[in-house]
């Protein structure tokens, strides 16, 4: 039943870097969110809602985001999601990590390349 | 407690995700509407792209960390709905439970108060027994194996030397039961422990109110005339009031200053024997019995050690140093010039250190192998409960399976139902568990009040402590898990489109006839198990009943009388007492109805006194070296019991405290002694060496009769005339004819002992017979609660075939409905029915027999005279077990002959 959620696999605990970067830019809610990451990636990523809101509600349970409900920009109430202090440190902390890894993992696929061909 | 805020904040929290999800989905729509699509359409195309909404939420729900709390609170209350939707099925697995795991806290409450319950006292685990405690009493010789009983001497000199116990504790191994006149009142039962000054200190029990028991007390022999009171006695004769303290004490014509009060919970070391008073030994000299003329003599062995080891000294340390001390210490006892048969005795004697965490009790030895093999009883039993509850549940499982394909298909996972049927069960099984519980609360004291019937309750405190709660929790959820984890699993995997299509599961059907079948295959094997235990007990407690005890149990009475407060002459004037006695049986056998009456030192099954016995001219051979049991009676007592006389003449009023000493021995003694020729007037002494050689003379052989208990062996046994042992023997058994008034008799025996001294007390009132009864009591509560648990397991095993094969003829209504239509005889479709039955009593015997075959074996010691292989025993449990199937499948049976075939088509 569950839809390929994008068009890579993500690596487990990116959905959460990501969310949390879109929602560092301002309060916003889970649909906006959805479309964020997709316009951010130049469509290479769709968010499905089946990982999104259980991604949010698990940040939200560890006190990474905090929500409210707020008029959105149709009028409706949405629930629009906020970092909360200790969400900004995990966010620069994570991001770090990140940033590491990829290069880190960048570099020895750059140095190994010739083998592979 | 956030987790706790959320549950109750369960219901916001629902609305909050269904609203933030339709808003995510009417933004999505609106989208797709301004990229031009219909309303239609994009409601149509939104909705394929979501997927399955509610499993999104299931999703959410779990991320947020609450699931599991919310979950099984919602599953409790299903599972309570359940139960209330099936009351039938409900009822039945409930009863079940109850009894099955009210009958295994029940026991398990025995066995803990018994067996497992530490001591209440400072760190109970360095303490260390020496001996195993199972001896009692008194003895002037040294044994040759493992000592019991030590001497004060034995005590003080082992206490001087440095040794691996930080200190050791002494009590009198015989509690005493006697009478105490409180601060000048009347005279009350009281139960007194001797002990030494060393007692509370080592044990490192705090007085709770004034001091306790301390060496200055027990320094030398009077010097202590002072008592502590245990908690429960000074609540129930004082109410907790303080002024007790200093309050006289009068027992046995002695005064005793109350000067402290134990720590509430304890009392004493002996389990299933509490002690009211403490009194230090060194005023043993006002407790007389038999045998203490010798007190002082550093033989004088009746006491009971138990040390506390120092800090880092193992067990094995401190028993191999016991045993060298001890060896210096009793031979130092033995003179300058032992015997050689002293030495060789010696060589033999040793000292057993035994955990002395659990106290001393006689009980432990009685009940021990009993009380497991009930425990293994009433196991099985809740386990065929299970079987019994776990096919039920196959069967709702099977009738489920449509509720949970749906449930399946809208989202839930299989984990989540399995827990949710899990719940179920275990909703059950704590209801159960909490009415089981209750039942045996109730139930171990009765049982213990039928394994050891008297007067007085045993005192064994069983109110449920954590040890059985927590047993009972563990059993209750094992209990679940082992009928609920297989249909719950069955039950989960099925395939959703036959299920949803017809919902009956097609594939689940025949899984769930070989599971069904195997467990009623087990119910059938283990109930033929409990059956042949059930039948072996029965039995043998017949046999029991069947042994000649050698004396007529009836119609006769057994007084018990208390001479403490009738401060009756000690030694050279204790004739007195014997004179007493007589006036007392010349007044009873003037009522009318009486036939005969004596006293006695023992009836029956009360205590012993032996002793080895050595003829004139008869050498001492292994078969006459055994002890001799002792009697001391009045001269009616062989009337009053009722034992015949073989030979010679029993002894009358002629055989006077001087006139030459006379004995009646039975005649197992006769044979052993004289094999060829008559007893009579034949002279022995008493003693492995007699002091006084050959100074009693043998005037007559009478039948053996039982002496401590109906199952002993022959056992040698001489009588002594009251005027030739004088003292005061508290037993006297009144025989009356067949046509008197019990009452009558009891009442006007009372009057006219009254008369004679009113100062001697009647403790109690039996009949011979209930004495008789009461020594077997512990076999016949086996026969009886293995009986009932074996006959509630066929039962249970029926309940299953019962159910099994009324589902198996509802489900086959139309194929019977053909046959009979085809021309069927009925017959011939009861056989079909019962076919299946009978394959499954088959194969169930099959495992079931020899399976009891090979385990009986451990009853051996608990059988008397029956092999655990008894062929009737057997017999008797397999022809129960077929009959009851039988009765049991007939009815499904006779429901499939009567199928009207119209019908029957037409249900399909």
């Amino acid at each position: 039943m569950k839809k390929v959620e994008s068009r890579f696999d993500l690596p487990q605990g990116t959905l959460d870097l990501l969310i949390m970067r879109v929602v560092a830019l301002g309060p916003i809610h889970g649909y906006a969110i959805a479309q964020r990451i997709q316009q951010m990636s130049r469509e290479a990523l769709q968010v499905h809602q089946g990982s999104l809101y259980p991604a949010l509600h698990r940040l939200e349970y560890k006190k990474l985001l905090t929500a409210d409900w707020q008029p959105s920009e149709t009028g409706r109430e949405a629930k629009f999601y906020e970092l909360t202090v200790k969400g900004r440190a995990h966010l620069e902390a994570e991001t770090d990590n990140w940033k590491r890894l990829t290069s880190v993992v960048g570099l020895i696929l750059r140095e190994t390349a010739e083998g592979i061909s | 407690m956030r987790w706790l805020r959320r549950l109750f904040a369960r219901k916001r929290l629902e609305i909050d995700l269904d609203k933030e999800l339709r808003f995510h989905f009417e933004s999505q729509v609106a989208d797709k509407v301004r990229s031009g699509a219909s309303e239609n359409e994009a409601r149509r195309l939104t909705r394929l792209e979501f997927g399955g909404i509610e499993q999104i939420k299931e999703d959410c729900r779990e991320s947020r960390g609450t699931l599991w709390v919310e979950s099984m609170v919602q599953d409790i209350r299903y599972g309570v709905r359940q139960i209330r939707n099936s009351p039938g099925f409900s009822i039945v697995a409930i009863l079940s439970l109850t009894l099955g795991i009210g009958a295994n806290t029940a026991i398990f409450t025995l066995l803990n108060a018994i067996l497992l319950r530490p001591l209440p006292v400072h760190n109970p685990e360095e303490l260390q027994l020496f001996g195993d405690g199972r001896a009692q009493g008194l003895t002037l010789s040294i044994p040759d194996g493992p000592m019991e009983l030590f001497s004060k001497a034995f005590l003080h000199d082992f206490g001087q030397k440095d040794t691996s116990f930080s200190g050791i504790a002494a009590v009198d191994s015989s509690p005493i039961e006697t009478k105490a006149s409180i601060a000048g009142g009347a005279y009350q039962t009281i139960h007194i422990n001797l002990i030494s000054g060393s007692y509370f200190s080592v044990l490192g029990v705090p007085a709770f109110l004034g001091r306790a028991i301390d060496e200055s007390d027990d320094s030398a022999p009077g010097a202590g005339p002072v008592a502590v009171a245990s908690y429960a006695w000074f609540q129930r004769h004082f109410n907790g009031d303080p002024a007790a303290l200093g309050k006289v004490v009068r027992i046995q014509s002695h005064d005793y200053t109350l000067v402290g009060v134990a720590k509430p919970g304890f009392s004493g070391i002996t389990v299933g024997q509490s002690a009211d008073l403490w009194i230090p030994l060194s005023m043993e000299k006002g407790f007389p019995r038999p045998g203490g003329d010798a007190i002082g003599s550093k033989l004088y062995q009746s006491l009971y050690l138990i040390g506390r080891l120092k800090p880092g000294v193992t067990p094995a340390q401190a028993g191999a140093e016991t045993n060298l001390l001890f060896k210096q210490i009793i031979r130092g006892y033995l003179g300058p010039q032992p015997s050689q048969k002293h030495l060789d005795d010696l060589a033999h004697a040793g000292v057993e250190l035994t955990p002395g965490t659990r106290g001393v009790s006689p009980l432990r030895y009685a009940f021990s192998v009993p009380l497991k093999i009930l425990m293994a009883i009433v196991a099985l039993v809740l386990l065929i409960a299970c079987a019994n509850i776990g096919n039920m549940l196959f069967a709702r499982g099977v009738a489920r399976t449509r509720e949970v394909a749906v449930r399946m298909a809208l989202g839930a996972s299989r984990r989540r139902i399995v827990f949710q049927l899990l719940t179920e069960s275990l909703v059950l099984s704590i209801v159960g568990a909490a009415a089981g519980i209750a039942l045996a609360w109730k139930a171990s004291v009765l049982l213990l009040n039928m394994a050891a019937p008297g007067p007085d309750p045993v005192p064994l405190n069983l109110t449920p402590d954590l040890r059985v709660l927590a047993f009972t929790l563990g059993l209750t959820v094992l209990t679940a898990l082992l009928f609920g984890t297989l249909p719950a699993f069955r039950a989960t995997s099925l395939e959703f489109t036959p299920a949803l299509k017809d919902g009956r599961g097609s594939s689940s059907v025949s899984t769930r006839g070989v599971m069904a079948r195997s467990l009623i295959v087990g119910q059938v094997a283990l109930s033929v198990l409990l059956m042949v235990v059930a039948g072996l007990f029965v039995r043998s407690l017949i046999h029991l009943y069947d042994v000649d005890t050698g004396f007529d149990p009836h119609n006769a009475l057994i007084f018990t009388l208390d001479s403490s407060t009738a401060n009756l002459p000690h030694g050279a004037d204790e004739i007195r007492s014997v004179r007493l006695q007589e006036q007392i049986e010349e007044r009873v056998r003037a009522i009318p109805g009486v036939q005969s009456n004596s006293f006695a030192f023992f009836a029956f099954n009360d205590g012993g006194w032996s002793d080895q016995v050595l003829f004139q001219g008869v050498p001492r051979t292994p078969a006459n070296g055994k002890a001799v049991n002792f009697n001391i009676t009045g001269n009616e007592f062989f009337s009053a019991m009722g034992i015949p006389l073989v030979e010679g003449r029993t002894y009358n009023s002629q055989d006077l405290q001087n006139s030459p000493k006379v004995a009646v021995i039975n005649q197992t003694m006769a044979r052993r002694f004289f094999p060829n020729r008559s007893a009579i007037g034949q002279h022995f002494g008493i003693g492995e060496t007699p002091d006084h050689l050959g100074e009693i003379e043998v005037i007559g052989v009478v039948k053996d009769a039982k002496y401590f208990a109906l199952d002993e062996g022959s056992r040698m046994a001489a009588y002594f005339p009251c005027s030739q042992s004088p003292g005061f023997f508290g037993n006297f058994i009144v025989r009356y004819g067949p046509g008197a008034n019990r009452q009558e008799i009891v009442s006007r025996t009372r009057a006219a002992i009254a008369e004679i001294n009113s100062n001697i007390l009647v403790n109690t009132v039996t009949s011979l017979q209930e004495q008789v009864d009461r020594s077997i009591a512990t076999q016949s509560l086996i026969a009886r609660l293995s009986g009932f648990f074996g006959i509630l397991a066929v039962f249970l095993a029926c309940i299953g075939i019962y159910g099994l094969l009324s589902y198996s003829v509802a489900r086959r209504t139309s194929e019977l409905g053909i046959r009979v239509a085809l021309g069927a005889q009925s017959l011939n479709l009861l056989w079909m029915v019962l076919r299946e039955c009978v394959l499954l009593l088959l194969v169930g015997l099959a495992i079931g027999v020899p399976l009891a075959l090979s385990t009986t074996r451990v009853l051996k010691s608990l059988l008397y005279d029956l092999s655990p292989l008894d062929p009737v025993s057997i017999s008797i449990a397999i022809a129960a077990v077929v009959c009851m199937t039988i009765a049991a499948a007939w009815l499904p049976a006779r429901r499939a002959t009567r199928i009207d075939p119209m019908q029957a088509l037409r249900t399909e």
